[in-house]
């Protein structure tokens, strides 16, 4: 309950989360770098940057450039590793009580496996979250979400190892965004979020090279709001599953909106680097339009189009 | 710790050709602030504006008197946010977060010192703050500052007037030395040293690598403010990264320019 709206809302396998606001991966660092901005504890919960089983550099600079309304981004999951995620970032998370969403990443099933067992000993993980969808490195990622019979085995293979509950992140650069939705359910997921980035390109003509390192990057911010939105409404309309929506989100009525679509809660993704606080103030927001709009629960309004 | 602010400007001023000095009331990211450290400067409504821009913070005023309320930014119109910053007014509201970065480390005043500041174009941003901070010892600097012709060597008498020995350095030789700022520094480091010698470098990235080659190569201590594309500025979209070298030159791992910099040890990186 907040300001006599109910926010909390059940995203499976007995997950509930306090309210539907969750930050996205990559986005929102290890969530430490935000305390000077962001009560950690007043989020529905936060995804940290993608693990893999050993650390990764990531691509050579530029890696990132802004687009209209958007930004592209090849950064090539640069991260610790998750023997120092589990050493270094995590004790300090649980010790705040923040919700951690522990978002996996790897090339090989193997590695997504590694990571997931490696965590399967550790407390405070309310999630994890596979990411299947990264367009920005060369193996793993997307060669499993793009194809329904290897991500229906990879999440099968994590489902075997733990209990907890289990997400999949979903690509949009895919024809049938539908049919990956219930390759990853029949896998075993609990829930799955999407969109991760577009693949997109941007070319400086003077130079005639393109402007990112790795040539292409993945475009998200308030440019891809209206393809997540439909993403979502597709997946909705196909599977009986607790959705997840992510991509351009920066206000109380983009919630509303992909809420409606049919996600049970939204990841903000982009808008953090604008306005650190921008999660935070989000729950307010939510909660401010659902009394204006006579909502007493979040929960009225999912998939509550009218038809 | 950063403060994300909405301030007022408080002065736009033309200084050069597309050059502007933009002074914005933030008093506590002024009270907080340290040479070489910037901030992220954008619009308060986020649909006018998605991704912020770095600048140095250039001075913090009002200089001589009790706790400063303003920060000075010194910048050039380079594209479409830049043009668009030059058109806002006094009384118009920025979106600001900072102090960010780690800044310039200046060695304990424990003797006499020689500070080299190298300033390439816009560059010269970075300096003012610095000056400030050193204050009555100010005469321990020297600026060599280069640009391509006279009218883009903006502030150049700020600098003078407190004590900072002024060399200046044209392409076209429309002021100073005719031909590059390399070439001043590489006269003076031929010279014998007036105490502990310290380079400090901003600028354009050749001229970067050539002042840190140019020190090492003496083994003259050297930091390098180096720039890099940035999203966050606070560490988290690791947008911003250079490579970062082991001692035997090798590549060691991404560092990121917005926390780990912008002043790297010029051992460190190879901009
Ligand atoms: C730590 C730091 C401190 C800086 N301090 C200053 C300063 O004090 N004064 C100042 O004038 N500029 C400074 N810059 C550069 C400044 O951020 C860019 O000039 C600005 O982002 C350009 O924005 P724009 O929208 O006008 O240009 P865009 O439309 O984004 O790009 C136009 C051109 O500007 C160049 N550009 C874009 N971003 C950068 C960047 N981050 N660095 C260098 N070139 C870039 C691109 O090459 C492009 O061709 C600093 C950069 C960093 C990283
Ligand atoms: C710089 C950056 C890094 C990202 N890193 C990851 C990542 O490690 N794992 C992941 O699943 N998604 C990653 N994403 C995708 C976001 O989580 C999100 O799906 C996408 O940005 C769309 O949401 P937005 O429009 O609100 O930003 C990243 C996005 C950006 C901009
Ligand atoms: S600008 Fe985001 S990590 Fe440096």
């Amino acid at each position: 309950m907040s300001g006599g709206v109910r926010t909390e809302v059940d995203v499976g396998r007995g997950l509930v989360l306090r309210n539907p606001i969750l930050t996205a991966s990559g986005t929102f660092g290890y969530g430490l770098e935000y305390e000077p901005f962001v009560d950690l504890t007043a989020l529905g919960g936060i995804v940290v940057k993608g693990i893999s089983p050993a650390p990764r550099a990531g691509n050579p600079p530029p890696r990132i450039v802004e687009t209209p309304s958007g930004m592209l981004n090849a950064i090539g999951l640069q991260n610790v590793g998750v023997e120092r995620f589990v050493r270094e970032k995590l004790p300090a998370l649980r010790e705040r009580g923040a919700v951690v969403i522990v978002n996996v990443f790897g090339s090989s099933e193997a590695d997504y496996v590694a990571v997931v067992e490696a965590l399967e000993r550790e407390q405070g993980i309310a999630a994890y979250e596979l990411n299947l969808s990264c367009p920005n490195v060369d193996k793993g990622g997307l060669a499993f979400g793009r194809d329904p019979d290897a991500m229906r085995a990879l999440t099968r293979a994590v489902r075997e190892r733990t209990g907890r509950p289990l997400w999949v992140k979903l690509t949009p650069n895919v024809t049938d965004i539908a049919e990956m939705a219930r390759a990853a359910r029949d896998g075993g997921a609990d829930a799955v979020s999407l969109v991760n980035t577009y693949v997109g390109m941007v070319i400086d003509v003077e130079r005639r090279r393109p402007v990112l390192a790795r040539r292409t990057g993945g475009l998200s911010g308030p440019a891809i709001r209206p393809l997540a939105v439909a993403a979502v409404d597709q997946v909705h309309r196909a599977i009986d599953l607790p959705i997840i929506g992510i991509g351009g989100i920066t206000c109380a009525r983009d919630v509303v909106e992909f809420m409606l679509a049919g996600a049970r809660a939204v990841q903000v993704g982009t808008a953090n680097y604008n306005d650190p606080a921008i999660a935070q103030k989000l729950v307010d927001e939510l909660v401010s339009w659902c009394r204006a709009h006579g909502v007493g629960d979040v929960n009225e309004l999912v998939g509550a189009l009218e038809e | 710790m950063p403060f994300d602010v909405i301030a007022a400007v408080t002065d736009q001023r033309e200084l050069g050709p597309d050059t502007w000095l933009l002074a914005l009331d933030a008093p506590q990211i002024a009270a907080a602030a340290r040479a070489g450290e910037f901030v992220m400067l954008g619009l308060p409504e986020i649909d006018r504006m998605l991704i912020r821009r770095p600048f140095s913070i250039a001075r913090v005023g009002p200089a001589e008197a009790g706790a400063p309320r303003t920060i000075e930014i010194v910048y050039k119109v380079f594209g479409s946010r830049t043009a668009m910053f030059s058109t806002l007014r006094p009384g118009a509201k920025m979106s600001v977060l900072g102090p960010l970065g780690r800044g310039f480390w200046l060695p304990e005043p424990d003797g006499p010192r020689e500070l080299l500041l190298v300033a390439g174009g816009i560059g010269i941003a970075i300096f003012p703050l610095l000056v400030q901070q050193l204050g009555a010892r100010a005469g321990e600097a020297s600026l060599l500052y280069g640009a391509r012709t006279a009218a883009e060597l903006v502030l150049r008498d700020w600098f003078a007037e407190r004590g900072v020995a002024v060399e200046l350095a044209t392409d076209d030789g429309s002021a100073g030395h005719h031909g590059m700022v390399t070439d001043l520094l590489e006269a003076r480091l031929a010279r014998p040293a007036r105490g502990r010698r310290l380079v400090m470098a901003c600028g354009p990235t050749p001229m970067l690598r050539a002042v840190g080659d140019l020190a090492m190569a003496r083994e003259v201590p050297c930091q390098l403010a180096l720039e890099e594309t940035m999203a966050c500025g606070f560490g988290v979209c690791l947008g911003c990264v250079v490579p970062r070298r082991n001692p035997e030159g090798e590549f060691d791992r991404f560092v990121r320019v917005c926390t780990e910099g912008p002043v790297f040890d010029a051992r460190e990186v190879a901009p």
